[in-house]
């Protein structure tokens, strides 16, 4: 009676059966990729914590914790912290899975050249997970192996500092890279094009993201060699020449895209658009997140730059009150803009994951900070002038013209979660937050911010910390 | 030879005190095989063998008789009643045993204990009733099932329900059964009671028997009953001018012209429900055949706008004597369940009814001009009738259960059953939100979902028993062998964007947003045998013992062997005792044994790989997996190990019945769900962690207080339980979340399950008007830390006791019953939202009284929008949710039976029954019998806006013809 007990699952596979053939590897990492759609940092709270928790934007909304984010007052009990933590986690045990698998796996379907992409792709979403943990929390626990044992002395994992969390990412971007193609072809060579090169990771995007995270560091130079070769890549990654298109719903997968998320609506839809469009778009008639902060449109009119605020923000006149745009109700307020279409929480909109205009600015940084600011004023001027803006002449001393390069990003990436990685770069998070004049209209009083070093850093999740002593807290 | 010529035929008639004829009564040889059957005047014809023979003449509910032949060809008798109950016929696991030879633990729920109160459900009826059970409908919803907890909660993850066995067939649900069919009710407490069932058995074994027929005569009865229903408390909450200072002062502005309405949302969402409930069912007995067939309609319309249940039951028992070697048998019933669900346990937010109805302000009215469903001014959360009437939400159930059995008398002693049962049902779902009147529905155009669930069981047990007395000596032996198997079957399909709301059916709309279907299978096989052995009526033990194999484990720990063993002293039949009149009945009883638990996930010990982590590459979207659990090839039956003591006393010829049990259960190797570190990429992991442990005392008293014209009879029954985690392996478990203010209940060594969670409040600062809490040095901040949190409250009772009263004069009834918990706190989470002041909800009477002006001294903080600083998890919400009510009141009359008969009835009853009409508590919300878990081992004691048990009024006929 033991084979009426030996049961197998039917709708699921285990980890037997689940990685013995080709078609099954790329299974798993599709599954891998599939983080970027069910982890609601990818979808829109890398938003929340840095456009919303910098100058660039207000919650909005009703919920207390993304008012937490918006006044620096993230606990460590709040819960999307430890959403995110766990979800950005559990995309790394999908390519450290797939990272060990596929060296085990001996259908001849599976080409070498395939094998080693697949690793190139698992290693690249395991890098780019790290590097969005170690700048949200630092050192955080280094796990590069999928957990197979229960033992509290397997899983209860320390932190590892942060230069090791940023040497492992360069080690497996640098990895990546080499195994990478440009671009994907078919059996005949063919181009199979954006909708497959901007959805899988390419040597361009492990390229593009081992220069951010040499800027992140402030390794200059390291960062421009890997943007000379984003340049050089065959894949040919080029500006859009008009800006509206990159936020138009209408060019997705362009020649600007180094790395997208992938949406097709309905059931491969994007809920977040929804979350932020106004009235006139969603159809909804209750309050909106991420709220385009004064700060942010006024930074927009005292340039001029009326192309990428007419592409970023949408007036519009709502019934409910406001608490920094107008404390009735009628009043005109500005709403995130950069998705244009909510279709019932199912959208087709996409986030970019890495675009060649943030890669341009970057090497704009990394000059100017190298000494080189009249190259650096090449590659500024290619982001002014597409948005209709007068270029920026030379003479400016090295501070000067990392301020303009700063406003020149805040303006160009605005809800695209790069803003507080900007300003903790250049150690600018304090000063800035702390300076921002934001005025409660309820209270007529600006609110205080009261940032500290401390802060620029999250806590890691208390519900972490209880589920794995071997943690330390971050200074709070 | 001289036998032969002994042999004799013997002829006479069995009558019972009246003089009447006594259809049906057994007849047979003593230790023979031979017997016969009295005919419908109670006359009856036998050949013996020898006059030595004696002649054993038995019916149920009469003393049997022994009579030796002694030469006599005619032997007229007459039976006496039995009044000594304790010759009550209890059943038991695969078979039946008198109520003086059971050592375990086992209680009794009779027909007329159900018959004193109308319930749509058994599981209503039990609660009260059964020392060491505890019965707990988590809301009053009129589909809510029924939660038991046999001694205490078992396990942290793995399931504590009991298993419910009707007539030999284990169910999970028994909201489909009618209580009408239900004969009686034996709870199986003790490990040595339960042991049969083994894996099963570990959450205690509640079997359910269903009528037979009685009388030679058909009987065809008749139970209509009628009544309403409503809440019984609301809450206070502010009017349109408190709401607008309120919002006011919080700094919302808006054109308030536009709001001026004046709705009670508790008035609309509240109304007076009715039930009402028709059973027919004909019965009754020839000389080989047994038949019960019953039909029924229940329906019920809930206390909360919307909610409701009907159920149709239809139901066929039939027996039949082939000859006097086999017995046939089935048990079929079919039945077809609907119900309305509303949501609770929600802010109003996420929809929730209850706390929609408190918290959507009295301001606006419950349509706009367009006929869509109005808002808060200030964000969309809709009214609660958007919940409620916004969109159809139909759930059916239709279920066959049933079973077939032989009974094969082989040899003398010897008796074969087999038995196959099946638990065939299938529900669906329906669910459509058009595309017009909610905001929901308009961002997704309209909405349908049909969601259908088939689940198939079947049960194929044979067992053989052996029975033989010799002398002083009474044997029992059972073995057996039992395999279950299980299929579940699920799919789900879900549509979007409608032209309209013409059509309510997925095929209606354009877009595919989910189209799923599953499979699963478990599989149990178990191997079981029992001895019984009493030696000279006095001395009793009853051995178990059962192996178990699960298909949820890995081949190197799939079989689990559950012994168990008890004994029992009847004192009161030693010489010294048999003299002492006022003593009628005096047992101790002890038992321990093990029992199992497999509750938990099919395939749990493989390392599973799921599918639909899709993602779109190309343009088109490809298939993706995901691991989804770790690989735990040891993994392995979770343990109950439980001690028994107890003492049955009867004094006074039994008119006072005292039973006492004394119990600890300890659960090792629990299944626990254990939480991983998320750095692992998993939620947690399924592993035999750990330990639980359950201690308690239970009495049970039934006394006959006054036997006369008019007599009075009392039962009172009163448990106390403890439970303790023992061992965690130092972790602790956090759950019971509470929306944007983190966790309310703490798992941990040491404490009880549902330890609730948090911060102690100290007060307001008059200055500031902020709560301040106690920290972690022993002083009061206005920041605590998550480490400043201690365990707040215990949703444990103390105690739980019923109390029923029965008092008939003449043909008059009255039955009281009153029913409470003691000493259980619970998380008034509803005041979390109806107090904080954190944003637009309306709120309670309570918030006037909040700090306004530096100076003012009061214990509720100040407003403040947007921060929940002032209204984290603290003492300031948690209530003392002990309670006494009387459950139910029933006045009830029966017809003389001179009026009877000339109406042709045999019988005619009618009454009026009052349930919940009172109740003592200081518990503030809607009502203390509530839990925002449902049936959770863990998540106990929060009420956030549950759906209250209800008041109501029965009105109701017994009629039999």
């Amino acid at each position: 009676c033991d084979n009426f007990l030996d049961l197998k699952p039917i709708s699921e596979e285990t980890s037997d059966n689940a990685y013995n053939k080709a078609s099954q590897m790329e299974s798993a990492l599709v599954g891998a990729y599939e983080t970027f759609q069910s982890a609601e940092y990818y979808v829109w709270d890398h938003v929340v914590f840095s456009d919303v928790r910098s100058d660039n934007a207000y919650a909005g909304g009703d919920n207390p914790e993304v008012f937490e984010a918006d006044l620096l007052r993230v606990t460590p009990i709040n819960s999307r912290v430890f959403k995110n933590w766990s979800q950005i986690y559990n995309g790394i045990l999908k390519a450290n899975t797939v990272i060990e698998k596929v060296d085990l796996v001996t259908d001849p379907q599976l080409s070498d050249t395939r094998k080693g992409q697949i690793k190139g792709e698992a290693l690249f979403l395991r890098a780019y997970h790290y590097f969005t943990l170690v700048k949200l929390h630092g050192g955080v626990p280094l796990i590069l192996a999928p957990t197979k044992s229960t033992d509290p002395n397997d899983v209860r994992v320390p932190r590892s500092s942060v230069a090791e969390v940023y040497q492992q990412i360069i080690t497996d971007l640098t990895d990546a890279a080499n195994l990478l193609p440009d671009y994907y072809t078919d059996e005949n060579g063919n181009d199979l094009g954006g909708s497959t090169n901007k959805a899988r990771a390419t040597a361009g995007a492990a390229n593009a993201l081992l220069a951010k995270v040499y800027a992140q560091n402030k390794d200059w130079s390291s960062a421009l060699a890997a943007i000379e070769k984003v340049e050089k890549s065959s894949a040919g990654y080029t500006l859009l020449a008009n800006y509206d298109h990159l936020f138009d719903g209408e060019h997705y997968n362009n020649e600007e895209s180094i790395l997208e998320v992938q949406y097709l609506g309905t059931d491969e839809g994007n809920f977040g658009p929804q979350l932020l469009l106004p009235p006139s778009i969603s159809g909804d008639t209750w309050r909106k997140f991420v709220t385009p902060s004064q700060d942010l449109i006024a930074a927009y009119d005292a340039e001029g730059d009326v192309k990428r605020k007419g592409a970023s923000v949408l007036f519009e006149e709502v019934s409910w009150v406001d608490e920094y745009w107008g404390n009735a109700a009628g009043t005109s307020i500005p709403f995130s803009y950069k998705w244009k279409k909510a279709m019932g929480w199912a959208s087709t909109d996409r986030p970019y994951l890495i675009r060649f205009g943030d890669i341009v600015l970057l090497k704009a940084e990394a000059l100017n900070e190298t000494g080189q600011s009249g190259t650096a004023l090449v590659e500024l001027n290619k982001i002014r002038s597409r948005a209709n803006l007068e270029a920026v002449s030379g003479g400016l001393s090295k501070e000067a013209l990392r301020a303009k390069i700063l406003l020149e990003r805040r303006l160009e990436l605005a809800q695209e979660g790069h803003r507080w990685d900007d300003l903790v770069r250049h150690n600018l998070a304090v000063s800035t937050m702390n300076d921002l004049v934001e005025i409660d209209l309820r209270t007529g009083q600006a609110v205080n911010y009261n940032m500290t070093e401390a802060k620029m850093l999250l806590p890691i999740p208390q519900q972490e910390l209880d589920r794995n002593p071997a943690l330390e807290q971050n200074p709070l | 030879s001289a036998e032969v010529s002994a042999q004799n035929t013997i002829k006479g008639s069995v009558t019972d005190q009246d003089g009447e004829g006594i259809p049906g009564v057994t007849i047979q040889i003593k230790n023979t095989v031979t017997g016969t059957t009295t005919d419908f005047s109670g006359e009856y014809r036998l050949t013996t063998k020898s006059e030595e023979d004696i002649l054993l003449f038995s019916y149920i509910g009469m003393i049997t008789e022994e009579v030796p032949v002694g030469g006599r060809s005619v032997i007229n008798i007459t039976l006496k009643e039995d009044m000594i109950r304790l010759d009550e016929l209890v059943v038991i696991g695969y078979g039946t045993q008198n109520k003086k030879d059971v050592t375990g633990s086992v209680s009794v729920v009779g027909s007329e204990d159900m018959e004193s109160r109308p319930n749509t459900q058994v599981g209503s009826l039990i609660q009260g009733k059964v020392a060491g059970v505890q019965v707990q409908s988590s809301s009053g919803k009129p589909s809510q099932g029924i939660s038991m907890r046999i001694r205490g909660t078992n396990s942290i993850n793995a399931g504590s329900e009991p298993l419910y066995v009707v007539d030999g067939v284990p169910t999970a649900d028994t909201r489909s059964l009618s209580p009408s069919d239900i004969e009686s009710v034996s709870v199986l407490k003790d490990a040595s009671a339960a042991a049969i069932y083994g894996a099963q058995g570990a959450n205690g074994v509640v079997l359910i028997t269903t009528k037979k027929g009685t009388s030679t005569k058909p009987s065809v009865s008749l139970d209509v009953y009628g009544g309403v229903n409503e809440v019984w408390r609301t809450q206070e909450v502010l009017n349109g001018e408190q709401y607008r200072d309120l919002m006011t002062e919080m700094g919302y502005n808006t054109d308030w012209d536009q709001y001026q309405n004046n709705t009670d949302w508790q008035n609309e969402v509240f109304q007076t429900g009715y039930t009402q409930n028709y059973q027919l069912a004909i019965s009754g007995k020839s000389d080989n055949t047994n038949y019960y067939i019953s039909g029924g309609f229940t329906g019920s319309q809930g206390a909360v706008r919307s909610a409701e249940m009907n159920r149709a039951n239809f139901k066929v028992n039939l027996d039949q004597e082939v000859n006097d070697w086999l017995k046939l048998g089935t048990r079929v019933s079919y039945v077809d369940y609907n119900d309305v669900d509303v949501k609770d346990n929600q802010a109003v937010n996420q929809g929730g009814v209850l706390l929609g109805a408190l918290t959507t302000p009295p301001v606006i009215g419950i349509y706009n001009q367009d006929g869509t469903f109005t808002s808060n001014p200030f964000q969309d959360w809709e009214n609660p009738l958007a919940s409620t009437d916004g969109s159809t939400r139909g759930f059916n159930n239709k279920r066959f259960l049933g079973n077939l059995y032989a009974e094969v008398t082989i040899l003398k002693d010897f008796k074969f059953k087999t038995n196959l049962g099946i638990d065939n049902n299938a529900d669906k779902y329906n669910y459509f939100l058009d595309p017009y009147r909610t905001s929901y529905g308009r961002a997704l155009n309209g909405q349908s979902i049909v969601s259908q669930n088939n689940n198939t069981y079947y049960i194929f047990d044979n067992t053989l028993q052996y029975n033989k007395e010799v002398n002083n000596h009474k044997i029992q032996v059972l073995a057996g062998s039992v395999i279950q198997k299980y299929h579940w079957q699920s799919s789900n399909i879900e549509r979007r964007n409608f032209a309209s709301d013409a059509i309510s059916t997925p095929n209606g709309g354009s877009e595919i947003a989910a189209a799923t279907a599953t499979e699963a299978e478990k599989a149990n096989t178990s191997f079981i045998g029992r001895l019984n052995y009493a030696f000279n009526n006095k001395y009793l033990i009853t051995a178990n013992v059962r192996v178990d194999g699960s298909s949820v484990f890995g081949p190197q720990n799939r079989w689990g062997v559950f012994p168990s063993f008890s004994a029992g002293w009847r004192i009161s039949e030693e010489a010294f005792l048999k003299s002492v009149d006022v003593i009628s009945d005096l047992k101790l009883r002890a038992g321990y044994g093990i029992v199992g638990n497999d509750n938990i996930g099919t395939y749990a010990y493989m390392g599973k790989v799921g599918t639909g982590a899709n993602y779109p590459i190309g343009g088109i979207t490809l298939p993706g997996s995901y691991p989804a659990s770790i690989e735990n090839q040891k993994l392995k039956w979770e343990e109950s190990e439980q001690t028994n003591i107890g003492i049955d006393l009867g004094l006074m010829q039994d008119r006072i019945e005292l039973t006492a049990d004394a119990y600890i259960k300890r659960t090792s190797d629990l299944l626990l769900n254990a939480p991983l570190p998320r750095s692992t990429g998993y939620d947690n992991a399924i592993q035999n962690i750990g330990a639980l442990e359950n201690r308690g005392i239970e009495f049970n008293l039934n006394t006959v207080n006054y036997d006369k014209a008019i007599k009075w009879t009392s039962n009172f029954n009163i448990s106390f339980n403890k439970n303790e985690v023992i061992n965690l392996v130092g972790q602790e478990i956090y759950t019971g979340s509470i929306a944007g203010r983190g966790e309310a209940i703490q798992i941990k060594e040491g404490q009880s399950l549902g330890a609730i969670y948090g911060y102690e409040f100290l007060g307001v600062d008059p200055r500031t008007g902020n709560a301040y809490y106690m920290g972690g040095d022993g002083n009061s901040t206005f920041n605590p830390t998550p480490e400043d949190r201690k365990v707040i409250g215990n949703a444990n009772p103390d105690f739980i006791y019923g109390f029923t009263n029965t008092v008939s004069w003449k043909n008059f009834t009255l039955n009281i019953f009153f029913q409470g918990a003691q000493g259980n706190d619970m998380l008034n989470a509803t005041r979390i939202d109806t107090e904080g002041m954190t944003d637009a909800k309306n709120q309670s009477s309570a918030v006037l009284n909040r700090w306004k002006r530096p100076g003012d001294q009061t214990d509720i903080p100040k407003s403040s929008p947007g921060n929940t600083d002032n209204s984290r998890i603290s003492t300031r919400f948690v209530e003392d949710a002990s309670y006494l009510r009387l459950k139910a009141l029933t006045v009830s009359y029966t017809l003389p039976q001179n009026v009877t008969e000339k109406l042709s009835m045999s019988a005619a009853r009618f009454y009026v029954t009052g349930e919940n009409l009172w109740t003592l508590t200081n518990y503030t919300g809607f009502d203390p019998e509530v839990n925002q878990g449902g049936n959770s081992n863990t998540v106990l004691g929060i009420d956030y806006g549950t759906y209250p048990q209800t008041r109501s009024i029965i009105v109701g006929a017994n009629i039999t013809f």
